[in-house]
């Protein structure tokens, strides 16, 4: 029992990092990012080269997701802000593309057989829990994902941008009115959603390899922990990723048959009661 | 003096005559009648490595007989066109090159077994040969089975079948499957239960995970708990990976041993040094001690930037070999004089002696056991032939795709 609650801890660390930035990117832009899977599997690939490149995997955590990070906030610069007058499905198709786009370039520079990125050594090891061996990497994303909350937490509520930012998402246009630059904030708000999937990618990679297909495999989850946390709920991401990964590591323990039904029911179930999500303000 | 010049004139202007000529004489044979072989191949889709792999290999070995001057004073050419693994497409395509360019022979190719059961029924009215070089689904050489259709590959009961004759001489008792959640996991999770309690060995679980699974934190605990000595595991692509990772993470790997059929390089290179234990059966092993395969690895080394070759380029090489052994036997391609040739080839291959049979056209060929190890210095892990069986135990009787022992 305590090892399934650790291993669903550090599996939603790894979802946090996902629902966090697609929730802060629909809080202040209110569009819905289909990319967000394509810059998790960037991180990924781009933290293997790193990786490589420098013999860190210490490197890689910090350079990677800054990488990607920039590459958000240029797309944003270059190609979404000139959208923001256009109705939603605008971005739905141009995100899509991106995905898309995103996609065939790591199928192009990485090629299409999945890359090994090592663990680090000093986390390679296990300890033993009631005579178990526990990975410690998987007590390292613990760890990282509930630093990264505190973090970003406190950035939100206590320094001057991250009241910018709240306040934005809040009313965009009163904060334009007030001579905030909103467009900047939009910016800035995108590249760190994007460097957080990246660095969710990061920190996968060792578990699952670098590949093509975790795109795909990301974006569902994802998208469910926004619509159960509350689309634009910091607090809600993180209550939402929790939910997910613990329906999905018991489910898949006690009822191996149906878990992939089990996440969907929840979700099912939070629409029905709470339509907003539950920590989402009421649609 | 004078003669030895005259001579020498004359050997000098024959020489040069002959020399001047030769290309010409040998563009206009070549020109007349290339051997067309057509390969319908899965070069993009889910099994897209393994259809480049084919390609790689035919080409390789089209390339090298070109150079020798081709087959029976004719050219190779070959005809490779994408599938995407589709069996619509694939006999689409098959057809088209029949019409077109008048194709008569096949070569895998047809990537999926699907693929191929689509094909074999057209053989006939196609007046075609096929020889496959993957295709493992057994019915192709029981029920399904066509004259005009050869398995120069060892096919899935013989992958199947080496893994329990080399059960049966281990000291592991106890036995868990773990499969992706669709036909293929579930069919080969289930032969492996019967294979298992056929040995008189416990079966003790099976789990089967979505397509896409990720976190296989759960399914590794699941396991550990039913205390098996092995795990047969039946995944491909990402899945399978991030498993073969995550066991190792967990450490259920080494000391569970870990089994599958068909240990390839590809995927043993993606999971690193947390493959290192993994035991199973496979097709072709780059490292097979015998002098053929040695001069093999070391010519395809040389021409592809010291990359090894797979499991499916050693297989294609196989394949080409057996087709073309029978191309020089018949001293034609029309399947007429083309069948009764291959139906006796025998060769020394890269995977030792190979003998197609005339029964059910099924290449008859050792089995081999392969372990992942790491070796000092390489780069990546090593695959060590751990065990060779001999082709009569291998390969099933005529026509069949089970085993009377």
């Amino acid at each position: 029992m305590t090892v399934e609650c650790l291993n669903a801890l550090s599996q939603s660390a790894l979802l946090f990092f996902l629902g966090v930035g697609l929730t802060l990117i629909f809080g202040i832009m209110r569009i819905v990012n289909f990319a967000h899977g394509s810059f998790y599997m960037l991180g990924a690939f781009v933290g293997y080269s790193l990786a490589r490149l420098a013999g860190s995997f210490w490197l890689a955590l910090v350079l990677a997701p800054l990488s990607v990070g920039i590459l958000g906030a240029l797309f944003e610069l270059g190609v979404l802000r000139f959208l923001y007058r256009r109705d939603a499905t605008a971005f739905l198709m141009v995100t899509f593309g991106l995905a898309l786009a995103i996609g065939e370039v790591a199928r192009l520079v990485w090629g299409s057989q999945p890359l090994e990125v090592t663990t680090p050594k000093a986390l390679s090891g296990v300890i033993f829990l009631f005579g178990l061996p526990f990975p410690l990497y998987r007590l390292f994303l613990t760890g990282a994902g509930a630093a990264v909350a505190i973090l970003l937490w406190q950035f939100l509520e206590r320094t001057r941008l991250g009241l910018l930012i709240r306040a934005t998402s809040q009313n965009a246009e009163m904060m334009h009115a007030l001579g905030t630059d909103v467009r900047l904030v939009r910016s800035f708000v995108f590249g760190i959603g994007c460097a957080l999937a990246g660095l969710g990618g990061v920190l996968a990679a060792p578990l699952v390899t670098a590949s093509l297909g975790m795109a795909v495999n990301v974006i569902i989850d994802a998208f469910v922990i926004v619509i159960i946390g509350g689309m634009g709920s910091f607090a809600g991401s993180i209550l939402g990723a929790l939910l997910v990964a613990f329906v999905q590591i018991f489910g898949e323990y006690y009822f191996p048959d149906f878990a992939m039904a089990l996440m969907y029911l929840v979700m099912l179930l939070v629409l029905v009661l709470r339509p907003g999500g539950l920590l989402g303000k009421e649609a | 003096m004078a003669t030895e010049g005259r001579l020498t004139r004359r050997t000098v202007l024959g020489a040069t005559a002959t020399a001047v000529a030769t290309p010409w004489l040998w563009r206009r044979a070549f020109a007349a009648e290339p051997i067309k072989i057509g390969m319908p191949t899965a070069l993009t889709g889910a099994l897209a490595s393994v259809g480049q792999q084919q390609k790689r290999g035919a080409q390789y070995f089209a390339k090298l007989q070109n150079a020798k001057g081709g087959l029976i004073g004719r050219p190779i050419e070959l005809l490779i066109e994408d599938t995407a693994g589709d069996p619509a497409t694939c006999v689409r395509k098959a057809r088209e090159m029949v019409e077109r360019d008048k194709v008569r022979i096949f070569l895998g190719g047809m990537t999926l077994s699907s693929e191929a059961l689509a094909i074999v029924p057209k053989l006939a009215a196609w007046n075609a040969i096929f020889m496959s070089s993957d295709d493992g689904d057994g019915r192709l050489t029981a029920s399904d089975f066509v004259p005009n259709f050869f398995r120069a590959n060892t096919s899935g009961p013989m992958d199947t079948r080496t893994v329990a004759l080399w059960m049966r001489a281990s000291p592991l008792k106890r036995f868990y499957g773990i499969g992706m959640d669709y036909a293929w996991g579930h069919d080969s999770v289930n032969s492996f239960e019967k294979l298992v309690k056929s040995e008189k060995r416990d079966f003790v679980g099976s789990v089967f995970s979505p397509i896409g699974t990720k976190d296989f934190s759960s399914y590794i605990l699941k396991i550990r708990e039913a205390k098996p000595d092995a795990v047969f595991i039946v995944m491909q692509g990402d899945d399978y990976v991030a498993f073969l990772t995550q066991a190792h993470e967990y450490r259920l790997s080494p000391k569970v041993q870990m089994l599958t059929s068909i240990v390839d390089l590809a995927s043993t290179r993606a999971v690193g040094a947390a493959a290192q234990g993994l035991a199973g059966s496979t097709r072709y092993c780059y490292s097979y001690d015998i002098p053929a395969n040695k001069k093999f690895v070391a010519m395809w080394q040389k021409a592809h930037g010291g990359a090894l070759p797979d499991v499916f380029e050693g297989e294609e090489w196989q394949a080409c070999e057996i087709l073309a052994a029978g191309i020089a036997k018949a001293g034609s391609i029309e399947p007429a004089k083309l069948r009764p040739a291959l139906e006796t080839v025998a060769i020394n291959s890269i995977k030792g002696h190979v003998a197609m049979r005339a029964c059910d056209h099924q290449a008859v060929q050792q089995g081999f056991m392969v372990r992942v190890v790491e070796k000092p210095g390489a780069s990546e892990p090593a695959l060590d032939v751990i065990a060779v069986y001999p082709a009569a135990e291998v390969t099933p009787p005529c026509r069949k795709e089970t085993y009377p022992d």
